[in-house]
């Protein structure tokens, strides 16, 4: 973990200063979030150099904030949103801020493929990674979803360890590929 | 029509008076829970309505045959809400082919007649096993997975191509939709989804506070 932490880390310093700036400035619209966010903001400040910037968006708020407090205990930062509609009108009004988007597939309003298709659309750059709790495997995801490009595929329910795994090993394949 | 979601007694008279055998009817939900407040009512009443014939009834019967797809929430999710609701009894419904428990992707990937088939099959073991009919609560966010007006046009075809049947049918037909994908939808197309004498049924979020 921590050599692999090492490597995102290096990718991500020269956006750390932005990060930082504009994690402070983020507001959240989502409201069962904000205070949520506003504590996780500061224990995150508390542990110095983040690994980079999430965005999160589930319609589960339990699933929600599990994930949010899980991947900020390692180290990153985090904004969470559990309407798809806000977690995207979030990500346009600060793309070069995120890293990477998880966000499940199933949500009413924008769907994780939508919300993928229009991350992508606006940062082409920007990973990311779609769960789910259905049985749709990820060699199969391809088949079902041609005209989506997702990063990566995890399979509700996660461990924050496993997901952890899987975020940096995302991060890391970007800074593997610019080398 | 609208009624607010803590009008379960309403909501429960609109299913069993308004809508009949053969016709297929719209609800819209403004959210997860009450989704789950419908279904889980509706199958408690169901069931406990049988009891009441059966016990007036020298020979019981087997009840409606509920099929309840869903697409916000996984089968085993669906269960333990029915168990959480005090259904003790889910699985035996299942394995009696009283309760039939999918999740609507399936039925609708990778052709959307999957789920006509299903019901059509359901209805058929209904009348084989001498129950009343089949009472089908579908979940519709399939169709709003994808995005695009090409699927809000293969959302109104699959709805027109649900006619009702006015002799012999013995399915009650719930297209249910969340407020949320409901919205999305241009007027000219609700009203689209609404044709064939289609009745719709909002359920709105309470306003009162507790």
């Amino acid at each position: 973990m921590q050599a692999a932490l090492v490597v995102v880390d290096s990718f991500l310093s020269d956006k750390k200063d932005k990060d930082d700036n504009d994690y402070r400035n983020q507001s959240n619209n989502d409201s069962i979030l904000e205070k949520e966010n506003s504590k996780n903001e500061d224990d995150n400040n508390d542990k110095g150099k983040p690994v980079a910037k999430l965005l999160i968006v589930d319609d589960d708020s339990d699933i929600v904030q599990v994930l949010k407090r899980g991947l900020q205990k390692n180290s990153f930062l985090v904004d969470a949103f559990t309407n798809p509609e806000e977690a995207l009108q979030s990500f346009k009004s600060n793309a070069e801020a995120y890293c990477l988007v998880l966000s499940d597939v199933r949500m009413p309003r924008l769907s994780g493929i939508q919300l993928a298709r229009k991350v992508k659309e606006a940062s082409p750059s920007v990973k990311v990674i779609l769960m789910t709790s259905f049985e749709i495997r990820d060699s199969e995801f391809s088949k079902v979803f041609p005209s989506t490009h997702v990063d990566g595929f995890v399979q509700k329910p996660i461990g924050i360890k496993d997901l952890t795994k899987k975020i940096l090993s995302v991060i890391s394949e970007t800074r593997r590929r610019k080398e | 029509m609208r009624i607010e979601s803590e009008n379960n007694e309403s909501i429960m008279k609109w299913f069993d008076e308004e809508v009949r055998d053969g016709e297929n009817s719209i609800i819209i939900y403004p959210n997860l829970q009450t989704f789950r407040q419908i279904y889980t009512k509706y199958v408690k009443d169901q069931l406990s309505k049988e009891d009441e014939n059966n016990s007036k009834r020298n020979e019981p019967s087997l009840p409606r045959i509920m099929l309840i797809a869903t697409f916000y929430e996984t089968t085993d999710s669906v269960k333990h809400h029915l168990s959480a609701a005090g259904l003790q009894n889910i699985q035996s419904l299942i394995n009696n082919g009283s309760l039939v428990i999918v999740d609507a992707f399936s039925s609708y990937y990778p052709n959307v007649d999957g789920m006509k088939k299903l019901v059509a099959s359901l209805s058929d073991r209904a009348r084989k096993e001498g129950r009343d009919g089949v009472t089908a609560i579908v979940d519709m966010g399939f169709f709003f997975l994808f995005g695009g007006d090409g699927r809000a046009t293969e959302l109104i075809n699959y709805e027109a191509s649900l006619a009702p049947k006015t002799e012999g049918g013995n399915v009650k037909g719930f297209s249910c939709y969340h407020g949320g994908n409901y919205d999305t939808l241009k007027d000219d197309q609700k009203k689209e989804l609404a044709q064939r004498q289609k009745k719709v049924f909002e359920v709105t979020e309470s306003t009162t506070t507790s």
